[in-house]
């Protein structure tokens, strides 16, 4: 059975009050850095997704005039359509472009008689790279002002960016981990100089080592649990908050994304690592300590 | 005493034994440098000296809360000097020691003060319960089970650390100066208390600077001086009854 009698004064003792709290920002942090992780992570899922096995054709507006460009944008979507490796190809519609550009230009006269340049969207049957070369061979012969857009250095550049933010979520959680047994390493020191008469008492009535740090790593356990639930308390609200101010963005800009349940989990898990770090700290510091006497 | 009486001494030779013991602290000089002593089985033992010979140092030494800086030291015939932690732990489960300041942890009460070092050496709570209330009994102390230390009087305090020592039913105690902080009426019940564990088969050394408690018992003296230890005869040649 479990047992919850401590042989240590616990309301004596400041340090590790202080473990509590420590604990309770140390996995809030964790929890933001965590959760931007996976929204990014969401979010290039999405646009992965969304752009892989497409492509975009673009006929410039042409100084020949709408004419000319229509008729060859006429003739790049005849040349696509009846390529093998083109599953779908359609010309974005005038009223689409428009609205793709809303939210960066605004409506209005000035928008509306913007020249545009004929979008063709292409959905791929077979998207390997001699594929995409033939399509683009093709599209060229047909109109060489054309321009193709596989979309890769688009996506490889947020990637990049992904990569990075998951960088510095790696960092901070090592940070916090590092800050974490540090702080339990302190605060149990400092325990175990102001305990110094009580472990006096337990070696002579015969608790081994292992005893004495048991009683400072079960504490430590449980302090870094409460710490950290209290952290994800904080979690809640400021999570709520840029949930919110996020919903108030265009979605254009920045698509709305749900979390995954893996998400969920691994944050409801913090404070039981917290709490598996702490215990594992203290009773190898405990040990240590003891070890150096006599 | 029931309790203390079922336990048979399992092991030959001398409670305590020291060859050519010194003890310093930190490389710093030596409190003693050659102390050879034998504490035989079933023995009782005044520890006497000046202040500031080392008898408490002494004593730490045997309850293996230090380690000899040169000699051997032996315990239930144990050689002790290099034991790992872990033995020396399990060994104090052997020991009982009482000390002049108490030490009970204030937090607990008298009966959990006295169950801890059955609940340390993982005795079932069932065993811990009965004996600790036999043995609260057998001190006085029946009646502050649920008591803090705060509110007992000294005399109170340090049966309650006798009843601690001895909960595990040790072949050897320990005792510091036990009597120091307690008038001479109490000193002298505990002495009984002392007088009667060693008559239930234990080995007691009793450090005190008390000298008309040492006269009016006949056990032979400990007598720690300068850096030499030696074994002087009782003061007192009353018999203690039976």
């Amino acid at each position: 059975m479990f047992s919850v009698r401590s042989d240590l004064p616990l309301r004596r003792d400041i340090a590790n009050r202080f473990v509590v709290w420590l604990v309770m920002v140390l996995v809030f942090m964790s929890a933001l850095a965590v959760t931007v992780n996976s929204y990014v992570d969401v979010l290039l899922d999405d646009w992965n997704r969304s752009v892989t096995g497409t492509l975009t054709v673009q006929i410039p507006v042409s100084d020949a005039g709408d004419k000319a460009a229509q008729a060859s944008a006429a003739k790049v979507l005849d040349v696509l359509k009846r390529h093998p490796a083109v599953a779908k190809a359609n010309l974005v519609p005038r009223a689409k472009l428009t609205e793709l550009l809303k939210p960066w230009l605004g409506e209005g006269d000035a928008v509306s008689d913007l020249p545009l340049p004929a979008l063709v969207d292409v959905q791929l049957g077979d998207d390997s790279p001699s594929a995409i070369a033939a399509i683009t061979a093709s599209v060229k012969t047909a109109s060489p002002s054309a321009v193709i857009d596989d979309h890769r250095v688009w996506l490889a550049r947020v990637m990049g960016l992904a990569k990075g933010f998951s960088a510095v979520a790696l960092a901070i959680m090592i940070l916090v981990t590092a800050a974490l047994g540090l702080t339990i390493i302190f605060a149990t020191r400092a325990s175990l100089a102001e305990f110094a008469t009580v472990i006096e008492i337990l070696h002579v009535v015969g608790a081994k080592d292992g005893y004495v740090a048991g009683q400072f790593a079960r504490r430590a356990l449980i302090q870094a649990i409460l710490g950290g639930l209290a952290g994800l308390i904080l979690y809640a609200p400021a999570l709520g908050l840029i949930a919110w101010l996020a919903s108030r963005v265009d979605p254009e800009v920045l698509p709305h994304a749900t979390l995954p349940l893996a998400h969920w989990l691994a944050l409801a898990a913090l404070p039981f690592v917290a709490g598996g770090i702490a215990m594992v700290t203290a009773h190898i510091t405990v040990r240590r300590t003891l070890a150096s006497k006599i | 005493m029931s309790l203390l009486r079922k336990k048979a001494q399992a092991f030959t030779g001398d409670s305590v034994s020291l060859t050519g013991v010194g003890l310093s602290y930190d490389g710093g000089p030596e409190i003693f440098s050659n102390v050879t002593a034998a504490i035989p089985q079933r023995s009782f033992h005044f520890l006497t000296g000046p202040s500031g010979a080392g008898k408490t140092s002494l004593l730490s030494l045997m309850y293996l809360a230090k380690r000899p800086s040169r000699g051997t030291l032996t315990l239930f015939g144990e050689d002790v000097t290099q034991a790992s932690r872990n033995r020396l732990a399990i060994l104090r489960r052997h020991l009982g020691v009482v000390f002049q300041d108490f030490r009970l942890l204030d937090h607990m009460t008298t009966f959990d003060n006295v169950a801890l070092p059955l609940r340390i050496a993982g005795i079932g709570e069932a065993v811990v319960q009965r004996n600790v209330s036999e043995l609260l009994n057998w001190v006085g102390l029946a009646d502050y089970m649920t008591a803090l230390p705060a509110v007992l009087s000294g005399g109170q305090k340090q049966r309650v650390a006798i009843a601690r020592a001895v909960v595990n039913r040790p072949k050897l105690i320990l005792a510091d100066e036990p009597t120091g902080n307690v008038d001479d009426a109490i000193a002298e019940r505990l002495m009984q208390l002392f007088v009667e564990l060693n008559k239930l088969g234990a080995s007691i050394i009793f450090a005190t600077h008390n000298q008309s408690l040492v006269a009016r018992y006949p056990f032979p003296r400990l007598h720690l001086d300068g850096s030499a230890v030696s074994i002087l005869p009782p003061l007192s040649t009353a018999r203690t009854e039976s």
